[in-house]
């Protein structure tokens, strides 16, 4: 491999031969023996060395063995160095890090290498790893990188506080490595809030062959009138008021009212469902007012979210029980596959603000929310809420999604790590590019061939050094596949 | 003595050298055009390559009174070879110069191609030091040290000679097409001379045939004028023509055209074939090769096999520098230097 020239400020175009294979995503090494310094460089795209004479060649080529069958004697063996030069590559590579001669690694380039005196070779992920000092105590292995396949790990302190994307297309392999980040942080004690809107994460209790996982005992799995049940004494008149003007969009009057409601039940210490309802009945109010009230009052009822009169045995959800029964280490999974939207709406309003005020109270510990197609559940101007305010108090917030386009320009300002899976649709890309981490040329070129479970991890995790990544596979239970016409008749 | 000019001091000056300067030219060359073009025809060409009219010229010409022959496809099973070769230089020492050399040879039968061989890129060093022993004249010598031209006529034409000579005593009753006349060369070795290839072509029956695309004997252009009057494949004799204006030519010289338009090509061809029916070998080229624009294919296609590509030129070079140990110096283009490098 050789450096043929320099297309910007941040690319080198290096031509190489067959023999010095390497693929997109692979870091290299150029060293400048002269100078002493090396300069860190990774291909994130592969030509062939193209020029018109060598097309017009090929195809003069192509036509004559296509015309006759072709006998030769080539004593000086030309044509193998023909086709040598016909098969020669350039790779598109971006300058990532320099290292000086005294072995100090700097993201600041302000050098050249030598085309002539520069060796160029092929940097295992372990150097990079040395190099960048990625080290941790909590490992998260997520499969293979590099040319020689090597283990491919992130580490559970880089995802602690920071907010995360897991973004591709669909069946690109997306929810595979959020359980695998899932799986790892319960193990290491961590306490994460699933979003689950394909009921899928549930099978993380479970292995393929349908025994329990290790995990088994740390996955709780609720849902609307299945476990996942409050006190109105237990959220609190903040999120209930929250949820109603989120989620149910209740007018301003209405939910004046509402207050004076329930403050009146919460002095007479009467404050659940059945109380609440006659309340509203007989409250003396607007009739317009009463009818507001009274249609998100069977709105709260019917979502299954609220359990009647507490009671020893039956007292509702309450978070920091689960986290103080559970401190190994527990993974909430909140199905909302078979919720309405709007009970979808309230079930996010509701744990979110609750969560926030626990946090607030120091009562629970920093959460990792993992939030699946969050964007058909949680209102617009509430996402930088929940990037900007939240993790403040401590909920470290993953959003995975197939439409890169739903999440805003902020949340992306803002985020520390992308885990980006294959996109091919022109618009996805476009999107994903102007706001990834990475540049654009990188994302655009390598995230359109990756295969299925490949991804490309940018960000903090990967010291902001762009790596492919080939997720290992997992024995949990898959769950959450599509339910197919064809499979079910054939069963 | 003559009128002195001082263009410093005399701005009229100019006008003076112009008086002397426009008699002095009109007089080396005449430059009359208006009496002498009116009413000719014309066609517009560089010089660099020969052009022709498509429909020839057609202006009266008093000597034409060669007699038009058709031809008819023979559908008589022949081989058919077209041989071709090319060679350029590629390096430069201080004593010599390195030439590399390319031959096809493309088969046909049946109007069919069926094979085409590619030989080469294979190099050369001609030096005093390596033709020191060659059993060439020491004028020729001189001339292809000084000459790179004659120096790459002299190895395609040996390369040529030697691959001819093989096929015409390995094939009989075949038709060998040559690009270019049938025409000695001193550049031959004397083993393998255009006389012996036409001379074992007679023993082994085959027919050669050297085919020209154009030719420097201007009057051949005027002279093939009635084949542009018929459709069909034809030819006419004017051998006595070529050999009143050259020397060396073997066979007999004729103007053919092989395609089947009013307007194909008209090719100079020197044939050679040991049954003197030259209607029924021309008749066999076109019931054995195929013919594209006017042109056998197997000499289409053994020229396009035997150009050198732009890919092999690096290549060659390449290897020169791998294999040779030489030094490689730096190169500069004089005339770039000299006249600037203002793209035009």
């Amino acid at each position: 491999m050789k450096i043929l020239y320099k297309n910007s400020t941040d690319e080198l175009i290096l031509i190489a031969m067959e023999s010095d294979a390497a693929r997109k995503g692979d870091y290299l090494l150029i060293h400048d023996e002269k100078v002493k310094k090396k300069m860190i460089v990774q291909i994130y795209n592969e030509e062939y060395l193209s020029s018109q004479s060598l097309i017009e060649d090929i195809v003069k080529d192509e036509v004559v063995v296509a015309s006759s069958v072709e006998n030769s004697h080539d004593p000086l063996d030309i044509g193998r160095l023909s086709r040598m030069i016909r098969d020669a590559r350039l790779f598109r590579t971006k300058i990532r890090a320099s290292i000086d001669s005294e072995s100090r690694f700097s993201n600041e380039i302000t050098w050249l290498p030598s085309r002539v005196d520069s060796k160029i070779g092929r940097m295992r992920i372990s150097e990079i790893n040395n190099l960048v000092k990625r080290t941790g105590l909590y490992s998260i292995p997520l499969g293979n990188s590099g040319w020689d396949d090597e283990q491919f790990e992130i580490f559970a302190e880089d995802l602690d506080g920071k907010l995360n994307i897991v973004t591709g297309k669909k069946e690109s392999g997306k929810s595979h490595l959020t359980k695998l980040l899932i799986k790892s942080l319960v193990e290491y004690g961590a306490f994460v809030i699933v979003m689950d809107l394909n009921n899928e994460y549930g099978g993380l209790a479970w292995n393929g062959d349908g025994t329990p996982s290790p995990l088994n005992k740390q996955i709780t799995i609720l849902e609307p009138g299945g476990g996942l049940g409050f006190s109105l004494d237990y959220c609190g008149k903040a999120s209930i008021s929250n949820m109603l003007k989120n989620a149910l969009d209740m007018p301003a009057a209405s939910l004046r009212e509402f207050i004076r409601i329930w403050d009146w039940l919460e002095n007479k210490n009467t404050l659940d469902i059945e109380a609440l309802g006659n309340a509203i009945n007989t409250w003396n109010t607007n009739e317009l007012v009463r009818d507001a009230l009274i249609s998100r009052y069977h709105a709260i009822c019917s979502s299954g979210l609220f359990v009647g009169t507490p009671s020893i045995n039956h007292e509702g959800l309450r978070f920091e029980s689960l986290t103080a029964r559970n401190n190994q280490g527990l993974a909430l999974i909140l199905n909302m596959g078979k919720a309405m939207p709007v009970v979808r709406r309230m079930i996010v309003e509701l744990v979110l603000t609750k969560v926030v005020e626990l946090l607030g109270r120091s009562v629970i510990p920093p959460i990792f929310l993992f939030a699946e197609e969050a964007h058909l559940y949680v209102r617009d101007t509430y996402w930088e809420d929940i990037i900007t305010r939240m993790r403040h108090f401590g909920i470290y917030a993953t959003f995975i999604t197939n439409q890169p386009d739903a999440i805003s320009d902020g949340i992306y300002r803002q985020v520390d790590n992308i885990f980006l899976f294959n996109f091919t649709n022109e618009t996805d890309l476009d999107k994903i590019s102007k706001v990834s981490l990475a540049d654009g040329d990188t994302v655009k070129s390598i995230v359109r061939t990756l295969p299925q479970r490949q991804c490309l991890v940018i960000g903090k995790v990967v010291r902001d050094l762009p790596m492919v990544a080939k997720v290992t596979a997992s024995n949990l239970m898959a769950l959450g596949q599509t339910k197919t016409f064809f499979k079910v008749k054939s069963n | 003595m003559h009128t002195q000019i001082n263009l410093v001091q005399d701005v009229l000056g100019w006008n003076q050298l112009k008086s002397f300067l426009e008699p002095a030219i009109h007089q080396c060359i005449p430059s009359e055009l208006s009496s002498f073009l009116k009413g000719r025809q014309i066609i517009f060409g560089s010089g660099e390559s020969k052009i022709v009219p498509i429909q020839g010229w057609t202006s009266n010409n008093k000597n034409v009174n060669a007699q038009v022959m058709t031809i008819q496809p023979v559908k008589e099973e022949t081989t058919v070879l077209g041989v071709d070769s090319s060679s350029m230089q590629i390096a430069e020492t201080e004593e010599g110069a390195i030439y590399a050399v390319k031959s096809g040879i493309a088969t046909a039968i049946l109007g069919k191609i069926l094979a085409h061989f590619k030989m080469g890129p294979m190099l050369f060093y001609l030096s005093e030091d390596t033709l020191k022993h060659s059993e060439l004249d020491q004028r020729i010598i001189k001339l292809v040290l000084l000459d790179s031209e004659s120096a790459k006529r002299l190895i395609r034409i040996r390369v040529e000679r030697a691959i001819q000579l093989e096929l015409s005593h390995h094939f009989s009753g075949s038709i060998l097409l040559v690009d270019g006349s049938l025409r000695s060369s001193v550049f031959e070795h004397r083993m393998h001379t255009l006389k012996k290839v036409v001379e074992d072509c007679s023993l082994y029956n085959n027919t050669i045939v050297g085919l020209s695309k154009s030719t420097k004997i201007r009057i051949l252009d005027k002279i093939s004028h009635p084949l542009t009057k018929i459709k069909g494949p034809g030819f006419m004799d004017v051998d006595l023509i070529i050999k009143s204006l050259t020397r060396n030519t073997i066979g007999d010289s004729l103007m053919v055209k092989f395609g089947s338009s009013y307007t194909s090509p008209i090719l100079r061809a020197d044939i050679s074939t040991s049954d003197r029916d030259r209607s029924r070998s021309f008749g066999k080229i076109l019931g054995n090769d195929s013919i594209a624009r006017g042109y056998p294919e197997t000499l289409q296609l053994a020229h396009h096999i035997s150009t050198f590509t732009t890919t092999e030129i690096s290549c060659l070079k390449s290897h020169i520098l791998n294999k040779y140990d030489v030094i490689e110096l730096v190169p500069e283009d004089i005339r770039k230097k000299l006249l600037g490098s203002i793209p035009v």
